[in-house]
């Protein structure tokens, strides 16, 4: 495309159907990174990543590098990694944990809440140098429970309206699988690469049509080891449902075929002491009936718009590099107030499925690939999310939800992409 | 070259033929019963029991891994990765409790849809001698990039 309007964008986008320009065009994957990455709520990390006073992370909003760090008082902040005298990049560390940062070309001092501390031979500035005006530039951030949300846009809405009551009871169900209700984001993180753009990733994330074949693999190792067969999750015949929570946020809830009150380890299940330990502990914090609800649905996946992914034992932050580059990092998640072992279950669970070297991640990153290639094949440039399109229920609550095998989800996260990308506010 | 350090040598040489050659059964019955196999991820020091890893698995987890790359439906393999690997600076180390500690590095060039990729890693086996020849205890593998974002590693390393 040339001389692409916000209505291009849209054009991009049926009810139905996606263009493939929507995947593979730069223009598009600009106006993404300046329109959607650059405007709105954003995740960037849990604070469980960064529990202590001068922890931070290096993490990006769009292409803008950023420092995601606790501060002197114990506050969560998203500054801008860049110096504001000659703007050089004034953390290089990945990780670590520091007292503040000075930049290396000059020697400006920063604190930790992004005050400008110091400079050195401030005798050549005249009286109107103000240091007070020249602090690291802050992201708007919010965060609940522990998850953490930026936003460089300050009128964006708030972030409760941005996730909504839906996302946030979501978010509820994951941090109460803690007996404590504190998730530990300390056992590492899986770091892949794929040559794709980032939005083959959201679409698979919550996509139960495509898991029999692509994951047939994993399954018959599965079915070999426990007698358990995850693909009766993923038929048309399974009772298991999609759901779309507004604003381009879905979830997939698979609670309805695991039996009440387990969790779902596949070939890494705890011993029954330990496994009645956490059970008992969750008994205890909320009552049976929660408990059991809890541990019934955590096998379930949650995204939240644009760049959130949540399944099973871990969460995703996806970071789109270029059109057709995608960075993502996966961190375990791991339970406080439970034994040992569970956590370890969980980490053993993760690793065979998730990461460069796992059983089913890497064929769908494979089948990401395969699809970048398929959709440059221009004739009939559209692909097709119309499964399940006569068959939305629409719920009280405000949710739309649609049977496990259906395009309900990649219709919802289409919608919000096409809204966004056509806002006539961020045109300019 | 002391009979010991030739005899590791050569069985090196093999299991790196094998995995070169994607000869998943035979891979396979190199190792131990009691085996683990171990690729740490972000920290060479990491514990696997707090920490993830890349690859963490006993027996049966390489029983998966193998029958799946045997399976034909493992997307990620196929096309298989073309693969030539170096095993070199071997040194070895006699234990107390007879097994054989081996330190190595290995270079391992990938080549799949036109990308040629390069691992390399320190790598420490532990064999327990077994006829003429071992079986593999536990093999670690630190990669150089363990704390990086990697593609497609789903063949054997």
């Amino acid at each position: 495309m040339s001389n692409t309007t916000a209505a291009d964008f849209g054009n991009l986008v049926l009810r139905d159907r996606v263009h493939g320009d929507a995947y593979c065009d730069p223009q598009v994957f600009e106006r993404e990174i300046d329109g959607i990455f650059s405007r709105h709520w954003i995740f960037v990390g849990h604070e469980g990543e960064i529990p202590n006073k001068g922890d931070f992370r290096q993490r990006q909003i769009g292409r803008q590098p950023v420092i995601f760090l606790r501060d002197q008082q114990g506050q969560v902040r998203v500054l801008m990694n860049r110096c504001t005298h000659r703007a050089n990049a004034v953390c290089h560390l990945e990780r670590g944990n520091a007292a503040g940062f000075t930049c290396p070309y000059h020697g400006w001092r920063f604190r930790l809440d992004g005050e400008l501390a110091s400079v050195p031979y401030p005798d050549r500035y005249d009286a109107d140098f103000d240091k007070s005006r020249l602090g690291l530039r802050h992201a708007r951030v919010e965060s609940r429970r522990g998850f953490v949300f930026a936003t460089l846009n300050p009128d964006d809405v708030p972030l409760d309206v941005h996730l909504g009551a839906l996302v946030l009871a979501e978010l509820d169900d994951i941090a109460d699988l803690s007996p404590v209700g504190e998730l530990l984001i300390n056992a590492g993180v899986h770091r892949v690469r794929f040559v794709a753009n980032w939005k083959l990733m959201v679409e698979n994330a919550i996509d139960g049509y495509h898991a029999n074949p692509v994951h047939r693999s994993h399954f018959e190792n599965v079915r070999a080891r426990t007698g358990f067969d995850p693909a009766a999750l993923t038929t048309s015949s399974s009772p298991a449902r999609i759901r779309d929570l507004g604003h381009g946020h879905c979830a997939w809830d698979s609670s309805s075929i695991i039996a009440k009150g387990t969790r779902n380890f596949p070939g890494n299940r705890p011993t029954e002491t330990a496994f009645n330990t956490y059970r008992n502990a969750l008994i205890e914090r909320h009552g049976e009936a929660r408990a059991d609800h809890l541990l019934t649905k955590s096998g379930s996946h949650l995204y939240i718009f644009p760049n959130f992914v949540y399944v099973g034992a871990h969460y995703r932050l996806m970071q789109p590099m270029s059109v057709n580059q995608t960075w993502v990092q996966l961190f375990p998640i791991m339970l406080k107030g439970v034994p040992q072992e569970i956590n370890t279950r969980r980490l053993r669970t993760h690793e065979v499925f998730y990461g460069p070297a796992g059983f089913g991640q890497s064929d769908d990153i494979e089948i990401f690939e395969r699809n970048q290639i398929g959709l440059s094949a221009a004739l009939d440039p559209w692909s097709l999310i119309a499964r399940g399109i006569h068959l939305e229920t629409r719920h009280e609550d405000g949710s739309i939800s649609g049977q496990i095998t259906d395009e309900l989800s990649n219709r919802a996260v289409w919608g919000r992409w096409r809204e966004l990308m056509t806002s006539e506010e961020d045109a300019a | 070259m002391s009979a010991l350090l030739e005899r590791v040598q050569a069985f090196l040489y093999q299991e790196a033929d094998l995995a070169d050659r994607h000869v998943y059964s035979d891979w396979l019955a190199l190792w131990a019963e009691d085996a683990v196999y171990w690729i740490p991820c972000n920290d060479d020091d990491a514990d696997p029991q707090t920490h993830v890893a890349l690859i963490y698995e006993t027996r049966s987890g390489l029983e998966d891994r193998v029958r799946r790359l045997s399976s034909g439906y493992a997307h990620s393999q196929n096309p298989q990765t073309r693969l030539s690997r170096v095993v070199a600076n071997i040194r070895t180390i006699e234990l107390p409790d007879g097994l054989v500690e081996v330190r190595s590095v290995c270079n391992i060039t990938a080549f799949r849809r036109q990308i040629i990729e390069t691992l390399a890693a320190r790598v420490v086996h532990r064999l327990r001698p077994y006829g003429d020849g071992f079986r593999i205890v536990s093999k670690t593998v630190y990669l150089v990039n363990n704390d990086g974002y990697i593609g497609n590693m789903t063949f054997l390393i």
